[in-house]
């Protein structure tokens, strides 16, 4: 026990002396607690609509200006960061227990199990994943729930591969040997021994995962069948700001640069992640 | 959907984007500046691009029913009348006509020497195919009501043409502005929707067709046979750019000459002494009105004083400045302001939440649940409203009106659908709570497709079940008579009755803004809009920027 905090501490040393992955820590910490405590950051209340300040710059009283309905532009993309928080943990954890138990289940049987999981998995993979999620949405009305579970269902492919490799190197190793010496059946195998083992190129792909579903749903939300207005997302906030993009820059800047720096965020978070649980992996 | 567009306006239709191009007192915001400049004598030649927000299904008017296709019908075809720029009845196929002393006989004269643009000569017996197709049930039509009520139409010879009703029947001149087909085209196919001429169109207009690439534009060159002679440009060039940024964005770089602007382009964006250079802007009321409809068997909306309540909790002016930023006018009843038929006298519903907490106290609306949303035997007071996807204004509307019911414990789901599905799965399924839509306002008054109570069917335009023994009468007495003060007085009682009922809460009449590059001449705003005159613009020599090979 005391040996895998060990290996804890030495994770945590090497993520924090990486500094773009910490600075990325940093911002998914941020726009965390945004999402989690949208009160602290505004008193505004994104809904609100003001016919008398419509498309007013940035001014003291809407730091970061309103849009063509009045409404305060920091609220909105304070608000704004809960839907791209939710959507992302939410289809990301879809996408990981989907393609946990797949990954699991070829990998640790291998023959005809394997073959079948692997080529529905391939056959999942010639889609373009946007155009599906596109189709499925024309067919199903589009809400939050849904996109999340597009965005998931969609999703879990690279993260099933993953596991599987994972998973069939993990069973071939001594200590899979020894227990299954001892007695353990296929269960106890797979949760006590393959699983832990597997956790960090999972945890890598999931935080990677985030970053990913935030740009759909944006990308979603933009193209008008995301999260519907009124709820503001990053994503509907900017087709807004498109139209009036000329002159309202501010529309289109800001929740613009929220996208950037979250996705940025997740991306070098995740990169630090691999970096550090596998130091051989770096710089590749 | 249709509205009254380039040449005529036909029956009432769903708007599928309020307002563009329309009809209206027209105003013209400042003279050409380059006027003075160089000699303004009509010449031949030169170009006209025009933006389109919707492509277009076809170009026989009478089995399409979107804007975009009248529009380009309007360039190839002609009906036998068409409104003149004071929105008065003129013929156009036909010189003139009588009707007979009881109203029951209209007589066309027919012009002669018109030639359909393949050279095969214009004469009675296409009015008279046109007629026969208009009824015949293989026809998917949406305007044949006007046509099912001739008793017998007859061609003595080949100029005139005989229509008789059974009874006086006032929107029967209006309804031969129908293009009129080419029989000797379109003989062989029993459903026209499915001929070729739908694609490619040969009329008796001012403009042939050229070519038309689906989803990128509409080519039109200048008929050199046209009856009232060869219009002055000598080629339309529509193009359909499905964003209104990005079409005002080719507007200014040149790459489209005239579209109608959006009231924050119109308000914030085309200010600048430059813009107003290049661009003459107009304003005008638009003949079209955005209104909140409801399903009137909807358990909620079946009392009156409910949907009185909505009415007086509907911030009108915070619609017109949120929506239209201004440019625009509150709606009383389905009529445009300033014409004939519209009643400025009725019941008004002033942005007023106490009155309208206390009209839902009366209906039984007291208690409200922790999120402060009324509730009554045991249901909270929460419905969905649909509207079409992509229409700004709509979506805009329905947050202001989101949060307008909030303020007297209602709560209100939005949710948009993409437009086919919506007219297919909702409207016609009359599946839906509420709906925010528009109807564009036709000339002649007589709204009986939208409000009689026969008109409930499937696919028929009284979708919200409006039912009214009297509006019933009103409306056949008003559509059975040519006489205008006695049509008035049924079209007054009318809207006092919509007024008190409220199957709709009527918002906002929408000014058009259409803008034009100021090469072009001759445009004089009227009552109907400025493009009535249409084949009269020009473009002086000196500012011609196209040339066009004949």
């Amino acid at each position: 026990m005391s040996g895998s905090r060990d290996i804890g501490r030495d994770f945590a040393r090497r993520l924090l002396r990486n500094r773009l992955a910490a600075a990325g820590g940093l911002v998914v910490v941020f726009f965390f607690l945004v999402a989690a405590f949208p009160a602290l950051f505004t008193s505004q209340n994104p809904d609100r609509i003001d016919v008398a300040n419509i498309l007013r710059p940035p001014s003291a009283a809407h730091p970061l200006g309103t849009d063509d309905l009045g409404r305060d532009v920091l609220a909105r993309v304070v608000y704004g960061a809960r839907v791209s928080m939710k959507v992302g943990f939410v289809a990301v954890g879809i996408a990981t227990a989907i393609g946990l138990v797949l990954g699991l289940l070829a990998g640790f049987h291998g023959g005809r199990v394997d073959a079948v999981l692997m080529r529905f998995v391939d056959i999942m993979l010639c889609f373009p994943t946007f155009f599906l999620i596109l189709a499925a949405i024309a067919f199903l009305s589009p809400s939050i729930v849904i996109i999340m579970a597009v965005i998931g269902l969609t999703g879990w492919m690279g993260v099933a591969r993953l596991v599987r490799a994972e998973t069939l190197s993990l069973k071939e190793r001594d200590f899979v040997a020894a227990a299954r010496a001892q007695g353990a059946g296929d269960a106890r195998i797979i949760f006590r021994h393959i699983l832990p083992n597997a956790l960090a190129p999972i945890l890598v792909a999931a935080t990677l995962g985030v970053a990913g579903a935030i740009l759909t749903e944006s990308a979603l939300s933009f193209l008008g069948i995301g999260v519907q207005p009124p709820t503001p997302s990053w994503g509907n906030i900017l087709t807004v700001g498109k139209n009036y993009i000329e002159f309202a820059w501010w529309l289109s800047l800001f929740p613009g640069l929220a996208i950037l720096f979250t996705v940025l965020g997740y991306n070098l978070l995740g990169e630090g992640i691999r970096d550090a649980v596998d130091p051989r992996l770096k710089g590749r | 959907m249709r509205r009254p567009s380039r040449r005529f306006a036909a029956l009432p239709a769903l708007a599928l984007f309020a307002v563009l191009a329309g009809c209206g007192g027209g105003k013209k915001e400042a003279p050409p500046d380059n006027a003075a400049s160089v000699p303004d004598v009509p010449a031949y030649g030169d170009m006209i691009v025009e933006g389109s927000i919707g492509d277009i299904s076809g170009f026989l008017s009478a089995v399409t029913s979107d804007s975009a296709s009248h529009a380009a019908a309007g360039y190839v075809f002609n009906g036998l009348v068409r409104y003149d720029k004071d929105l008065k009845l003129e013929g156009a196929l036909a010189e003139s006509w009588t009707i007979s002393p009881d109203g029951k006989k209209i007589t066309f004269h027919l012009r002669r020497n018109v030639k359909w643009q393949d050279g095969a000569p214009f004469t009675s017996s296409d009015v008279m195919f046109t007629y026969r197709r208009m009824i015949d049930p293989n026809t998917p039509t949406a305007y044949g009501d006007a046509f099912k009520q001739v008793k017998r139409a007859s061609a003595p010879d080949p100029f005139t043409f005989v229509a008789e009703y059974a009874r006086p029947f006032a929107p029967a001149l209006e309804s031969w502005g129908m293009d009129i087909l080419p029989k000797h085209l379109l003989e062989k196919y029993p459903d026209i929707s499915k001929s070729p001429l739908n694609k490619k169109p040969v009329g008796t207009g001012p403009y042939r067709f050229v070519e038309w690439r689906a989803g990128e534009k509409v080519v039109f060159d200048a008929n050199p046979d046209y009856f009232e002679g060869k219009p002055y440009i000598a080629r339309v060039i529509t193009r359909i750019i499905p964003d209104q940024a990005t079409m005002f964005l080719e507007l200014k770089s040149g790459g489209v000459d005239t579209m109608d602007l959006t009231p924050p382009q119109y308000a914030r964006q085309t200010e600048t002494a430059e813009f107003k250079k290049s661009f003459n802007r107009y304003k005008y009321t638009a003949s079209a009105f955005t209104y909140l409809g409801f399903r009137l068997s909807h358990p909620f909306f079946r009392d009156k004083r409910v949907r009185q309540a909505i009415a007086y909790a509907s911030d009108k002016k915070a619609l017109i400045d949120g929506v239209l930023l201004g440019l625009g006018q509150e709606a009383t009843g389905p009529y445009k302001p300033g014409t004939w038929a519209y009643n400025p006298n009725v019941r008004k519903y002033p942005h007023d939440p106490a009155r309208a907490k206390a009209l839902l106290a009366e209906a039984g609306w007291k208690e409200k649940d922790k999120d402060g949303v009324l509730r009554k035997d045991g249901r909270t007071f929460e419905f969905t409203v649909l509207t079409n996807a992509g229409n700004e204004a709509r979506a805009k509307t329905a947050a202001i009106l989101q949060q307008n019911l909030a303020e007297v414990g209602i709560r209100m789901r939005i949710r948009t659908v993409e437009w086919a599905a919506f007219i297919n799965q909702f409207i016609d399924k009359r599946d839906f709570d509420a709906v925010i839509l528009g109807w564009s306002i036709s000339p002649d008054p007589d709204q009986y497709v939208i409000w009689h109570s026969s008109m409930t069917g499937p696919k028929e335009l009284n979708f919200v079940g409006f039912a009214n023994p009297e509006v019933d009468k009103l409306l056949e007495e008003g559509r059975s008579t040519f006489d205008t003060e006695k049509r008035k007085k049924a079209y007054f009682r009318i809207q006092e009755i919509l007024a008190e009922e409220q199957p709709y809460v009527f918002l906002f009449v929408p000014d058009a803004l259409p803008v034009v590059q100021s090469r072009f001449h001759g445009i004089r705003p009227a009552l109907a809009g400025i493009s009535y005159n249409f084949n009269k613009w020009y473009v002086p020599k000196a500012l011609q920027k196209h040339r066009i090979e004949p």
